[in-house]
């Protein structure tokens, strides 16, 4: 057991993420042991076994990289929508499109700032 | 200007094409025929293997979630049903069937790369629309094929088109319709017709920049969405890559909140990745 975890949703699960603890089903069964480190087919094959949440092991980013990271999106999606004018009242699907990706690239904390 | 293209130019010379394997045409143009005996075309898809292993590669990742591994063409008929076994051999024929090399500038790859995301995206948008996702998958993935069409037939007049983007940084569209007084929409349409693709795929390949058009057609709003978050997402990891402007139209029929579009462009990358180890390998 270890404290360095947190509960992801399926859907916030990538493979390669390693599992902090036993996975269990619905019934109880193992069916996939502690330190596992997650692939694409595995998590293909959770909504069947009707696992929704899975325990992951925290990643070490230090907070230098993890900001290097953000940076890197932030400016390549301001090169990839360099045509778009985010104020413009016609255009205004690709301008939700950039804010969206936004979100789901450097995280809802980037969101609070966009409203 | 002396090296501005004609439509009747490109369909001049389509014949030049490499072709698709004959079994493959024989399923596009069988796409709204009923009696089709569907043993004898999976038999003849079995002749070919490199074709066979694509198909059941792709049949077999987690994008259809079967329980069980199939191994032949009819297996995979019998438990995705002729429509999706159709698309996934069409899918697996294309992907290999133009020749890389001959224009200078043109990323191979990377327009694979892009079509591939095209093709995943908008089946996720499809299932969320209730729409068929097996055309959406297909038309995704075949949404560009013009541009392969210009560069095969006319290397030099597209490299010269990618010299132009790159000079003024446009859109890939615009310097098509500058340079060489044609663009992929166009070729793209000339192909659907030499193919016999059916009428839901040309207007969707038709409409994919301007899915406002009167007719276009709801595909073809689910291709120019899909195109967009692509784009947006990165996934043909171009360096000077565009995303286009999304047609309010388009964006308003899907009615989608951002919740949706949040999981849909996870899902969009996971399955991206997989479909691209079968097809690019």
């Amino acid at each position: 057991m270890t404290s360095n975890y947190h509960q992801l949703t399926l859907a916030e699960v990538r493979p390669g993420m390693v599992l902090s603890d036993v996975l269990l089903d619905v019934q109880g069964h193992v069916l996939l042991p502690q330190g596992t480190t997650l692939t694409e087919a595995m998590l293909a094959l959770m909504p069947r076994h009707g696992i929704a949440v899975l325990p992951i092991l925290k990643e070490e980013v230090s907070p230098e990289t993890a900001q290097a990271t953000l940076e890197h999106h932030e400016a390549r999606i301001a090169h990839l929508f360099r045509k778009n004018d985010p104020d413009s009242d016609s255009d205004w699907a690709t301008a939700l499109l950039r804010r969206f990706v936004s979100d789901f690239r450097l995280g809802p904390q980037e969101a609070a700032e966009h409203e | 200007m002396s090296n501005t293209l004609s439509y009747d130019d490109v369909v001049r010379t389509l014949d030049d094409l490499p072709s698709l394997p004959a079994v493959v045409m024989e399923l596009l143009n069988s796409i709204d025929q009923d009696d089709v005996d569907i043993s004898v075309l999976a038999k003849k898809v079995s002749y070919d293997q490199a074709l066979t292993a694509k198909t059941l590669r792709l049949a077999n990742s987690s994008l259809y979630g079967l329980q069980v591994k199939v191994t032949t063409i009819q297996q995979a008929i019998t438990y995705l049903g002729f429509q999706t076994t159709r698309n996934l051999i069409t899918a697996a024929a294309v992907t290999g069937c133009f020749a890389e090399g001959h224009c200078p500038g043109f990323d191979h790859k990377a327009f694979w790369r892009h079509s591939i995301a095209t093709a995943a995206c908008a089946k996720v948008l499809a299932r969320q629309m209730r729409f068929n996702q097996d055309y959406a998958f297909t038309a995704g993935l075949l949404h560009d094929i013009g541009r392969l069409v210009l560069v095969s037939c006319f290397p030099n007049q597209y490299s010269e088109t990618i010299a132009y983007r790159d000079q003024h940084d446009c859109y890939l569209l615009d310097a098509e319709r500058t340079v060489l007084g044609v663009d992929h929409v166009d070729a793209g349409m000339a192909l659907a017709e030499h193919w016999n693709f059916s009428d839901t795929m040309r207007l969707a390949i038709g409409g994919h920049h301007d899915p406002e058009a009167p007719g276009a057609g709801f595909l073809a709003a689910i291709i120019h969405v899909a195109d967009a978050i692509v784009h947006a997402l990165d996934l043909a990891q171009a360096q000077d890559d565009l995303v286009p402007p999304v047609s309010t139209v388009a964006w308003t029929a899907l009615g989608l909140d951002e919740e949706i579009y949040l999981q849909l462009f996870r899902e969009t990358e996971l399955q991206y990745e997989e479909i691209s180890m079968v097809l690019l390998s």
